[in-house]
Formats: C-alpha cells, structure tokens, sequence
C-alpha cells in the first residue's frame, strides 16, 4: 500500500522529490562511512610497500598492482626472537585454536540453554520464577567482576602455570562459557509458543517429558537454536581478555588477542601493510558466517533487543 | 499443570546453575569479599586483616583512576546519545523508502559481525597522520593533516578518534533494534495520523517515538551500561599502550585488569576488587537513575 | 457533500503475478448527507472502495469528486474526511482529549478553539467524562465513540466507517448502531459505512449499496433492495433467515416446483431458479392447495413460528441446502409430522434466470 501522490500543488510534489533523494544520500553516506574501514583494510592489505609508502596515500588501486606480499609475509618464519621458527602471524594456528573453543563452548553451552529453558519454559516448580528472576538480573553486572575470582579459580585449578598444557587452556578458555543466561531467556520464549496442547497430547501418548523436549520441542524451537548456536560461534572470536588472561603461550592465542599480540611483539615500525592483511584474514571468516547466515543472525539479534 | 516436577526441573537445571554457582554467583560475592582484605596474596591465599575502605580509598586517591574515571565517562555520555539520536534517525529513514532497504541494512549491520580488536586496529590505520584516510579527506577541505593518535597527538584528536571509532561499532545494533520496533508498530496509527494531517516530523516525533519509547530505553541503559565497561575499543585502537603518552586514554576497566596483573603481588588483587566494584555501583547508580527518571515518559 | 467515483478501479497483484480486480470500474454515487451502507461478503472490494475514497489508496483507473472538486490526485490529508478505523487506531500514548485534539494541532487550529471543539466533541459521543483517560482504560464501545469523535472534529466533508460494529458484542452493536445513526442525523454529514453484516446495514442506512467481486450489484433504499433484489445474488445476501432457493420451470404461465405450481407469470415456459422468502409462505387453511409439505421441524418464537421442511436431494429442486424454512403466523399451531398446505405470496417470490439475473 505504498502509494505516491501526483498533487495538485507542483511545490508539495517537488518537496517530496527532494527529500526522498535526501533520505537516499543520507543511507548512501552512512553506508559509505560504515564500508571505509572494510575497504581501507582490504586495500591496505594489497598495497605492496612502495605504495604505502605514498603520501598522501593512494584511495585506489588498481587489480594490476595488487601485491599478496604482506600475506605472504604472514606465513613467514620468524627469524630470531622468542618465536623463532614460527610463522610471523600463526593464523591458522589461531584460528585453528578460535574454532575449537568455538566448538567445545557451543555445545557446552546449547546443551545447557535447551536443558534450563526447558525447566523454565515447560515445567512447573517451586521457586521458577524467583530463580529466573535473579538469572535475569546477573545479565546487569560487569562481566569484570566474575573475571577476577574466576582467573584466580583457574589458578587454583592449576589450569594457569608455567608449563601450561594444551588441554589446561582449552579447559580455562571454555569452561566458563558453557552456559548463558541470555541465550537461555531467549530460547525460554521460543518454547513457550509451543502449545500447551501440543504437551497433553504427548503426554497422552506416553511420551516423557525428556522424550518430549527431544522430539518435540527441539524440532519445532530448531530456528531459535540454530540461531543460537550461530551466535554463540561468532562470540568466540570477538574474545580478547579472557583468553589473553589465562593463555600462557603465544600458540595458545585465539585470534583477536593473537592479533594484538603479534604485532606488539614485533621491533620497530608498525608494518600497516602486514596489520592488515592479518587483520583481513581475522575478519574474513566472520564475514562468510554473516553472509550465509544472514537471517538468522540478524533475526536473534533483534529478537533479542525487543523482547528485552 | 503438574506441580510435582521439583525434583526433575532442578535436575534440568543444574548443569547451568553448578556452573553458574562456580563462575557468576560465587565470584560475585568473592568480588567483595576480596575487597575488604588487607595484604591479600591470591596465589597462597592469605591475608593480613580486613578492612572496610582502606582498598577503595586508595583507588580513589590514584591519578590514573581519575584519569580512567575521566575517559570511562567522556566516552559513554558522549557516544551513547550521539549514537542512539544517529540509529533512530537512520531506522526512520529506512522505513520510508521503499526500495533497497534489505541492501541497507545488512550493510549497516556487518560492524556488528567483525571483532573490535581488528576494526580498531584498521581505525589506527585510517587515522594514522600520514597513511591514514581522515586526512586525505580533510587535506580536500584544505584541512592540514592531524596527528589523530600518533606520538605528538593529544587527547581531543585521541578521544575524537576513539569516540568515532566507538559510535562506528555501537551502530549496528541500535539501527536493527530500532528498525525491529518500528515494525512493530501498527500500520493503522500511520494511516490514522495521515488522516489527521499529521506532517512526517509530527509522526516522527509525537508517534514514532512515544511508541518506540521503551525500547529507546532499553537501548540506552544497555549501551551506557556497555560504554561505562569500554575496553576492547581502546585496546582495539591504540594497542596496550592505551594512548600517547602511556595510557592516557584507560578507561575503569583497563584500570582495574591492570591490577589484575599483579596478581602475585600482595594487596594488588583487592585493589582490582575495590575498582571494579565502583564501576559496578557507578552502572547501577545511573541505570536506576535513568529508570527513574524515564517511568513518566515511556508509554507501554 | 456528494461523493461520485466514476469508473473507480483498483487492481492488486498478488505475488504469482496474478492480478485481482478488487474495484471493477464502479460507477457510483453517494448522495450528500445520507447515511450509506457498502454491504457485501469478505473480498468483495467493499474495504478498498472506503480507503479509495479516503485517499489511502491510489486507484488505478477513475476519478473521486467529492462535490465539484476532483479529489481523484489528493493525499488523505488533503480530502477533508474523518476516518474511523475498524480497530479505532487510538493513539495509545495519548489520553482521549489528546486523540480528539490531535487533527486540529495538526491543521493549526488556535488553541482555545481547538479546545472548546474538542470538548464539544466529547459531548456529541457522550465521553465528556472520560477525557483524561486513556484508550485502554475504555470499553470497546467508548473507544469507537473516540474514533468518531476524534474524525468528527476537524468538521470533514465526509465521514468514513470501516466495518464500525464487527468488533463490539451484540448487545453494544445495537445500541451502537443507534448511536451512530443519530449522530450522522445532528451532523448531516455525508457518511460511508462498510460492513459484512446485512441487518446492521438495512436497519440504519438511507442507501445500501450491495457489492460483490469489485462490481456493484445493486443499490437501493434498503427496502427497495430487499424487495425487489436485481440478482440472486443480492436476494440471497439481504434477509434472514436466507431466502429459500429452488430449481423450477414455468409450464403454461405457472411457476412450477417439484411438480407443484407456485404462482402464476405471464412469462414464456423455460427453465428458471426461483427464490421464495420464508415469509412468502402462508398457511392454506382451506386445505386445498396443491402445495403441500410434511412439516419436520417448529421452532416457535411466540412472534411466530418458523417450520423447517427437510428435504432429500433426489426428490427435490431446493438449491443448495437440505431443509427451506417458512415463517407463518403462530396461530396456526402446527406440529411436527403434520402436512400443511401452503399458498405463496406472489410479491415474495422471484425469478431468476439460471444465471442468477432477474427476470
């Protein structure tokens, strides 16, 4: 039902000309501000070192002259230093690190969501609603205070020490975040639009209530979890102090803190050549995740905001 | 509705609540706890006494944490209204255009799918002073190039960057929660109003917002609450030096996991404790405030 | 103020590119300060006619006048025209005196004015106690006097309805409808009002205009339309219970049912569909009328009594349903099982040809 008007009058016509061609410049403008780090990341990343150089720096170039050298560069061996031997930007070995914990968190963390939603959405208990109460208002606090004791827990767990192992960090790095109470609100009222009738019926059929959640709801609930466990993968590689806390060798790193840290520990001039081309590789993946799961990414991230 | 499932819904619900008793509830009330030890050595576990303000005073007495405080709150008063008043404008605009608006919005969304640590890093690039493209462009208006963040920069051109970077993330989120709530609305009150002769400034103002007003108040105590906990911004895009000079542009959070890192030195730990538990009074005293004060406004 | 549409014709495509003709190319014209009655069943382009006339829809082909002016190009808020919305569209936010006072702020009315109108307003709906209200603290009924009041007060050209008692219960719809009556008869503005419901039309408006798939198919003043419908069609619409409809054949100038004649006609003998009120039969005490039927079921409501006769399909041409209904007068005090001889009120019976036109 969006229709135009032809007025009788030519001032009100050319008046919605113009701020409609407004409106567009006004999205055009802002989507062009949004895309100029993108771009300026991506470029950065091809120019070879003669064309950074240039002052003022070149807006564009051409395909002729992109140059992969700073990628390559990447892959490099180190040559002497703590690292030596290694890659200067280990990118897949924090990546391959990012991937894991991505895993092991999600699962964790999906298994727990649909358990508790389920308590919360389905069965009836003293205390529900008290409990879910103080769940809720634990989403308000600053996530630097659980962090503090929680390091210190990890310490004592002897997770954090000089001869760190491989599965003490994955350990330090995961197990915290293996549950989630915004996900677990969020998936509560994805159940609770399931109807009642739905329950009796099953019930009636002999079905437990284990079965029912299992071969009921989860089917029926399966776009908010997918949504979920979407969501949650991407968490894991916007990570930064976590995993800068409790990882004690540089190969432990997940990305982001990989990122920052590779290029603090380098001597001398920041290389933005080489900045960004690590910089591209670690905002890629997301990327694709974002293209492919558009929708559903945007539909929870949403959904989130209004019901809150 | 059965009302025997205590035992089984506990059941259900205990994975969740172990690990939220070890890692949130517990630590909650370890956070003020530690605070009022004296000479605490997290790594033997001993103290040397309690004491009730002696950790917070200190804090309080620190420069840096003024100049933390200073930044922490630059940061979120300015970006967060700035930020919101920018969305709500930009959702409006989406809705009134018929075409393209799929294309636009997933475009403004993609900041909110990159890591803050990359996008800042590529934000120092772009405000570099000599390779940087904020300059290109000023140097169009016959602007002289700025040191925005490097070695002879001062805080304005620092939190000018950081508060662009800053406005640059928060975005995405605002534009799809406000575009969401607009589509919430009922057609009709449009029709109704285009009845009644209302102009689009009108609608905007006497119905647009009134109705989206509880959303608009949801976003803005989520987002001060997320900008007073700022870090990964500046860590993002000025490195662990945090600023020129040296860390200049902390903010409470860097403040506290600074004492963090001196975990195995004593008393350093309550330190950490006392500072992160300000901020957490400081959020709270403003998200109440702002209820407060908003309970006459927001129609529901 | 009269409103002429002149060849009004909204087409809506659906998403596999089928095109709907919601509004055929009508040709209609509403007299100035009547009460008129757009009537018809869902989809039948009723609705899209009213926001045609609004200006919230553009049409696709013709012209609006609403008097001399050619309103066919103007933005609703251009028109002139209160709108009442079949779900009010009250402004939540606002209290009741904010809703009402919302057109004139927007059309720069001085604010004293704005004020004394706003209240006198209130007063024409009967709500001059619940200004400082707001709309969910109302009934159903008290919101829509708001949607009246709140159209009402910018003084519009015409006044438009959409389907006004459809959402409120039984016992308010009459009362409403009363309401809405006298206050188009204070105003004398020319008001449109749509809905499904076909007593709710016939009982308050001036004109009914009966419409079905975009295409007008009569109007009329109610009574008119009722006794004299142009089509199946309408005469099926207007009347409760429905009018009995049946399979027939005229032989040697009589309407004949089954066998039976009906009436008399000076048409030529053929085949035809014929529509017969329930109020159309009368008891032939005589007992000698060839038409007769065993009575199945009596439901008496003391006003009178209605017989329901079921029929099976192979022995009869009833169109359509499985029992006819008469309605007679109580006295006759008929029993279920019993036969009873029926004359039928020749002004009461219709033909039709077998695609449904009057004949």
């Amino acid at each position: 039902m969006s229709d135009t008007f032809n007025t009788d009058t030519k001032a009100y016509r050319a008046k919605k000309i113009i701020r409609s061609v407004l409106t567009y410049a006004f999205l055009f403008l802002i989507a062009v501000i949004v895309l100029i780090p993108f771009y300026w990341m991506i470029l950065t990343s091809l120019k070879s070192q003669t064309l950074i150089e240039e002052i003022p720096p070149l807006l564009f170039i051409k395909p002729s002259q992109w140059d992969i050298g700073n990628y390559r560069s990447l892959f490099a061996l180190v040559e002497s230093g703590m690292r030596e031997g290694e890659p200067l930007f280990p990118f897949f070995t924090y990546l391959r690190n990012t991937v894991v914990v991505s895993i092991i968190t999600t699962i964790g963390t999906t298994i727990t969501t649909i358990l508790a939603a389920f308590a919360f959405s389905r069965l009836n208990f003293k205390g529900r609603d008290l409990v879910f109460a103080i769940l809720l208002s634990t989403m308000m606090i600053p996530g630097e205070i659980f962090i503090l004791t929680n390091f210190l827990t990890i310490v004592k767990l002897n997770l954090y020490s000089e001869n760190q192992t491989y599965v003490q960090v994955l350990t330090a790095l995961t197990v915290p975040f293996m549950t989630s109470v915004f996900y677990t609100f969020y998936l509560r009222q994805a159940f609770k639009q399931i109807p009642n009738e739905l329950y009796y019926a099953a019930k009636v059929d002999g079905t437990t209530d284990f079965g029912y959640l299992l071969r009921v709801m989860i089917p029926v609930a399966s776009p908010t979890i997918f949504t979920i466990i979407i969501l949650n993968s991407m968490g894991a590689w916007s990570a930064y102090v976590w995993p800068e806390m409790v990882t004690m060798q540089d190969s432990f790193r997940l990305v982001s803190n990989g990122l920052r840290g590779a290029f603090t520990d380098t001597t001398g001039r920041t290389d933005f050549g080489q900045q960004m081309a690590a910089t591209t590789l670690v905002t890629l993946p997301l990327l694709i995740l974002f293209f492919t799961f558009r929708k559903q990414i945007m539909r929870g991230v949403s959904r989130s905001g209004i019901k809150g | 509705m059965e009302t025997k499932n205590n035992w089984k819904a506990w059941l259900y619900l205990a994975p969740m609540l172990l690990l939220m008793s070890v890692f949130t509830f517990y630590p909650l009330f370890n956070a003020f706890i530690i605070s009022f030890y004296k000479g605490y050595r997290p790594l033997n576990g001993t103290i040397e006494g309690y004491t009730l303000l002696e950790n917070y005073l200190v804090i309080l007495n620190r420069p840096q944490f003024w100049v933390a405080m200073k930044n922490t709150f630059v940061i979120t008063f300015v970006s967060v209204p700035i930020s919101i008043i920018v969305s709500l404008l930009i959702a409006v605009a989406l809705k009134s255009i018929p075409k393209f608006s799929k294309i636009f919005q997933t475009i403004f969304f993609l900041p909110y799918v990159t890591n803050s640590i990359a996008v800042g890093m590529t934000f120092a690039v772009i405000f570099s002073r000599d390779y940087g493209f904020v300059n290109v462009v000023l140097g169009w208006f016959g602007i002289d190039a700025i040191d925005w963040i490097g070695g002879t920069s001062n805080w304005w051109s620092q939190m000018a960057a950081l508060l662009v970077f800053v406005i640059w993330e928060s975005l995405a989120f605002k534009i799809l929660v406000f575009t969401s709530g607009m589509q919430n609305i009922d057609k009709q009150y449009y029709d109704a109003a285009k009845i009644d002769s209302a102009s689009k400034w009108t609608v905007f103002r006497r119905i647009t917002v009134p109705l989206l007003s509880p959303i608009i108040l949801y976003i803005s105590i989520t987002s001060m609450i997320g900008a007073l906990k700022s870090y990964n911004s500046v860590i993002g895009l000025f490195g662990a030096k945090m600023g020129s000079p040296a860390d200049s542009m902390m903010t409470v959070v860097a403040f506290v996991y600074r004492y963090r890192e001196k975990f195995a030195s004593k008393g350093y730990y309550s330190y950490a404790a006392a500072a992160a538990i300000i901020l957490f009074l400081i959020t709270l005293v403003f998200s109440l405030i702002q209820s407060a004060v908003s309970k006459k406004r927001i129609h529901y | 103020m009269e409103i002429r549409m002149v060849n009004l014709t909204k087409i809506f495509t659906s998403k596999n590119r089928k095109e709907v003709h919601a509004v055929d190319h009508v040709d209609l014209t509403i007299p100035a300060g009547k009460l008129i009655g757009l009537l018809g069943p869902s989809g039948c382009g009723k609705s899209t006619t009213l926001y045609l006339i609004a200006g919230l829809l553009k049409q696709n082909e013709g012209q609006i006048y609403f008097g001399d002016d050619e309103v066919s190009e103007m933005p609703p808020e251009k028109r002139g025209i209160g709108l009442v919305f079949q779900n009010y569209a009250l402004y939540p936010h606002f209290t009741v005196r904010e809703n009402i006072l919302f057109p004139l702020q927007n059309l720069r009315v001085p604010k004293e004015e704005a004020k004394q109108r706003t209240y006198e307003m209130a007063k024409l709906v009967g709500l001059e106690e619940m200004l400082d209200r707001k709309p969910k603290e109302l009934s159903g009924g008290q919101q829509q006097r708001v949607a009246i009041a709140r159209a009402l007060v910018k003084k519009p050209r015409v006044l438009l309805l959409d389907e006004p008692l459809s959402n409120l219960d039984a016992r308010l719809r009459l009362q409403t409808r009363e309401e809405i009556k006298r206050i188009q008869r204070e105003t004398g503005i020319t008001t449109v009002f749509v809905t499904h419901d076909q007593e709710e039309a016939m009982s308050i408006s001036d004109e009914i205009v009966v419409m079905k798939d975009g295409v007008i198919q009569q109007k009329g003043h109610p009574q008119d339309v009722y006794d004299h419908p142009d089509n199946l069609f309408v005469a099926k619409f207007l009347g409760s219970p429905q009018i009995n409809v049946f399979d027939a054949s005229i032989e040697n100038k009589k309407v004949v049912i089954d066998g039976m004649p009906v009436g008399d006609t000076e048409l030529p003998d053929q085949k035809l569909i014929v529509g017969i009120r329930p109020e159309g039969f009368a008891v032939d005490k005589t007992k000698k009328s060839p038409l007769k039927f065993e009575i199945d079921l009596v439901e008496t409501i003391g006003r009178d009594t209605t017989l329901v006769i079921e029929v099976t399909a192979e022995e009869s041409s009833l169109l359509d349903k499985k029992t006819f209904k008469a309605i007679v007068e109580a006295e006759n005090r008929i029993q279920p099982k019993d036969v009873v001889h029926f004359i039928v009120k020749p002004e009461k019976m219709h033909l039709f040809d077998l695609q449904g036109k009057r004949l």
